[in-house]
C-alpha cells in the first residue's frame, strides 16, 4: 500500500524522468516550427530589400527599419481594406448578434405551434445550401451587389452560433423570466433587460466568434464586390499576397516583385499588420472558442 | 397520450387542449422574436436554395431565376458530359481524402504529448503557440508560406545551406498535394488536438491509478486507458470530416493554387468560381453543377451523421 501511494504521489508531483526531459525537448522543437516562420515574416517586414536579399533566413535584422511600413501605408491600399473591415464590424457586429439573440431566445421558449418546424429551417441551412450561384443572383436582384451590406448581411446569422447560444438560454432558470412576465413584461424587453444581462460569457463567445469571420472573410467579398475601393482588409491582403506572386516559383522573386510594385518587406509587413488585432485579441479567442466548440462538438 | 395528472402536467394538459390558433395568439410576442432571423433565412439561405430551380431551366438575364424557362435535365447532360467537371470532382475527393488520411493522426498525437507534459503552465503555453495559427485566415498564412517555402524562401535556404537540394514547393504539380497536407498540418494541428485533450481531461483519473498500482508504464497507461477511452471522439471527428469531403480545404487550396499548379488545384468548389465568374457565364449550367455539389455534400453529411449514431457517438444532430 505504501509503495501505491508512493507511486501515486510521483505521478502527481514527480521527479522529472529522462522521458519528460525528452518530451519537452520534442514539444519545443514542434513549437519553434511553429514560431519560426512567424518571427521571420516579422524580420523580413522590419528590415530593409538589401538585407532581406542577403539572408532571407534573418531572424532578426540587424538595421531595423520601417521602409516597409512607409511604403505599404503610402500605397494606402491597406488602409482601405482596413476602413472597409472596420465598417463591417461596425454594422455587422451588432446586426449579427440582434438576429442571432432574438431568434435564440424565440426558439428557447416553451413549446408553441411551429416551434420544431422553425427549428428545422434553421437546421436545415447547416446540411443543405444553394451555393454560390443562386446566392450571387438573389443578392444581384436585391441590388445588394457593388455594396458592403452585401457582405454584411450574409455573414450575420450562423446556424451554429444560434444553437450554442439557443442551449445557453434553456440553461437558464425559467422563474425569472416568470416572474417577469407576471410582472407585465413583454418577451422584447424579458430578452433584453433579463436575458441579456444573464448571458454575458455566450456574447462574448459568440461576439467573437462573428467578429473573426468577419475579420477572415474574404469570399463574398470577391464575389460581390467589384471595386477595388470596396474590398476589405482580407481581400486586399489577397491582392498584395497572392495574385502579385503567381509566379514567384520560377521567376526570381525580385523581378516578379518589380513588377507588382510591393517588395517583400512590404508584403510581409502587410501580413503582420492584418495579424495583430488577432493577436491582441488571442487570449480571449481561445479560451472561448474551445469552450464553444466543445458545446457544439458534444452537446448539440 | 397519459392518463391525467396532478400537479405541473395539470397545467400541460390544459395548454395543449387549447385549439391552435389560440395557442399562437397566445405565443403572438415570441412570433415576434422570431422575424428578424426568419427573414435573413428567407432572403439569404431559402431563396438562393429556390433559385436552385436554375439548374432545371435556361438563364435568361432579363427573366431573372423565376422567369427563366423550364428545360428538366438537360443542363445536367452538359455537365455530366464535361471531362473537367468529372476531373474537378475526381481532383477533390483525391486531394481530400488523401489530405484526411495523414492529416488526421497528427491532432491525437500532439494531445497525446501535450497530456503526457507535467508541467501545467508550460503546456497552457505551448497550446497557445500551437492553436494560434487556427485564427489567421487561409489568405494571412498563404503569406507566411509563400514566404517560407518559395524558391529564394526560409526553407530552400535552409536546405541550400544544408548541401541539400532545394524543392521547388509552390510551383511543381508533383509538390503540391505535400505542400497543402504540410501547410495544413501547420495551421490545424494544435487546434485539433485541443478537442481530443478535452476528450482525455475527461477520462476517469482512477484507472490511471489503477494501473500504476499494477505497475503499467506511461506508455501502456497510454495504450491501454488513454486511447481506448478517446476512442469514441476519435470516431466523432473522423467521421464529421469524411462528411467534408466534398467542400473541404478550398480556402486553402483557392489561396495556395497558382498558374504553375492551375490544373492540380482545379478542385469542385474551383471549378464552380471559374465557370461562374471568370469564363463566360453560364448561371444554368454553374447551378446545376452547384446543386449537385449540394446534393453530394448534404448525402455525404447525413451519412457521416448515420455512421456516427450508429457507433455509439453522438452524431451532429441529436
Amino acid at each position: 500500500m505504501s509503495t501505491a501511494t508512493a507511486k501515486r504521489h510521483k505521478y502527481r508531483i514527480g521527479k522529472m524522468t529522462f522521458l519528460d526531459y525528452a518530451l519537452l525537448v520534442v514539444l519545443i522543437i514542434l513549437s519553434l516550427m511553429i514560431l519560426i516562420p512567424f518571427i521571420n515574416v516579422i524580420a523580413i517586414s522590419f528590415a530593409s530589400q538589401k538585407e532581406y536579399a542577403d539572408n532571407p533566413m534573418m531572424l532578426f535584422p540587424k538595421h531595423p527599419t520601417l521602409d516597409a511600413y512607409k511604403a505599404l501605408f503610402n500605397d494606402g491600399r491597406i488602409l482601405t481594406g482596413f476602413w472597409n473591415t472596420i465598417k463591417i464590424l461596425v454594422v455587422g457586429l451588432p446586426l449579427s448578434l440582434f438576429l442571432t439573440s432574438t431568434m435564440a431566445y424565440g426558439l428557447s421558449r416553451d413549446k408553441f405551434p411551429g416551434k420544431k418546424l422553425i427549428f428545422f429551417l434553421v437546421l436545415f441551412t447547416m446540411i443543405f445550401n444553394g451555393g454560390i450561384v443562386p446566392l450571387y443572383l438573389v443578392m444581384k436582384s436585391l441590388h445588394l451587389t457593388g455594396t458592403l451590406w452585401s457582405v454584411i448581411l450574409v455573414g450575420s446569422f450562423s446556424a451554429f452560433n444560434m444553437i450554442l447560444m439557443m442551449n445557453y438560454f434553456q440553461g437558464l432558470p425559467e422563474s425569472l423570466m416568470e416572474s417577469a412576465r407576471l410582472d407585465g413584461a413583454g418577451e422584447w424587453k424579458i430578452l433584453f433587460s433579463i436575458v441579456l444581462p444573464l448571458a454575458a460569457p455566450i456574447m462574448a463567445t459568440i461576439t467573437l466568434f462573428y467578429g473573426v469571420a468577419f475579420w477572415n472573410g474574404w469570399y463574398d467579398a470577391m464575389i460581390f464586390l467589384r471595386k477595388a475601393e470596396m474590398l476589405p482588409l482580407q481581400n486586399v491582403l489577397r491582392t498584395i499576397i497572392v495574385e502579385s506572386s503567381t509566379n514567384v516559383s520560377n521567376a526570381s522573386s525580385v523581378d516578379a516583385l518589380n513588377k507588382s510594385g510591393f517588395s517583400t518587406g512590404m508584403k510581409m509587413a502587410s501580413v503582420f499588420v492584418s495579424m495583430v488585432p488577432i493577436m491582441c485579441f488571442f487570449p480571449m479567442l481561445q479560451k472561448h472558442f474551445a469552450k464553444g466548440v466543445l458545446t457544439g462538438a458534444i452537446k448539440t | 397520450m397519459k392518463p391525467a395528472a396532478l400537479g405541473p402536467d395539470k397545467k400541460l394538459r390544459a395548454r395543449s387542449a387549447n385549439p391552435w390558433y389560440k395557442e399562437m395568439w397566445k405565443h403572438r410576442m415570441t412570433y415576434t422574436l422570431l422575424i428578424p432571423g426568419l427573414v435573413w433565412l428567407v432572403l439569404f439561405a431559402y431563396l438562393p436554395m429556390g433559385g436552385l430551380s436554375l439548374a432545371f431551366k435556361h438563364y435568361k438575364a432579363n427573366e431573372g431565376i423565376w422567369g427563366s424557362p423550364w428545360v428538366g435535365f438537360e443542363n445536367f447532360k452538359y455537365v455530366f458530359r464535361d471531362p473537367t467537371f468529372a476531373q474537378a470532382v475526381w481532383r477533390t475527393l483525391y486531394i481530400n481524402i488523401i489530405k484526411l488520411v495523414i492529416t488526421f493522426p497528427f491532432p491525437i498525437l500532439l494531445a497525446l504529448l501535450l497530456n503526457e507534459l507535467r508541467m501545467r503552465k508550460t503546456k497552457k503555453l505551448f497550446q497557445t503557440v500551437f492553436t494560434f495559427p487556427q485564427f489567421l485566415s487561409w489568405i494571412i498564412v498563404s503569406g507566411i508560406v509563400i514566404n517560407v517555402l518559395s524558391y529564394d524562401g526560409l526553407l530552400n535556404s535552409a536546405l541550400q545551406l544544408m548541401g541539400l537540394p532545394t524543392i521547388n514547393f509552390l510551383g511543381s504539380e508533383n509538390m503540391f498535394l505535400p505542400m497543402l497536407i504540410l501547410t495544413d498540418i501547420w495551421k490545424s494541428t494544435g487546434w485539433g488536438a485541443i478537442i481530443f485533450l478535452a476528450a482525455i481531461s475527461g477520462i476517469d483519473q482512477d484507472q490511471y491509478e489503477s494501473a500504476q498500482i499494477d505497475g503499467a508504464s506511461r506508455m501502456q497507461q497510454i495504450f491501454k486507458i488513454t486511447l481506448p477511452n478517446i476512442l469514441p471522439t476519435v470516431t466523432v471527428m473522423f467521421i464529421l470530416n469524411v462528411g467534408g469531403l466534398m467542400s473541404a480545404g478550398f480556402d486553402q487550396i483557392f489561396n495556395l493554387a497558382n498558374a504553375a499548379t492551375q490544373n492540380v488545384s482545379q478542385v469542385l468548389d474551383v471549378y464552380i468560381y471559374r465557370i461562374t465568374f471568370q469564363s463566360s457565364t453560364d448561371f444554368s449550367f454553374s447551378t446545376a453543377v452547384s446543386l449537385f455539389r449540394s446534393l453530394v455534400n448534404m448525402i455525404l453529411l447525413l451519412a457521416a451523421d448515420r455512421v456516427a449514431k450508429l457507433m455509439g457517438g453522438d452524431g451532429l444532430f441529436r
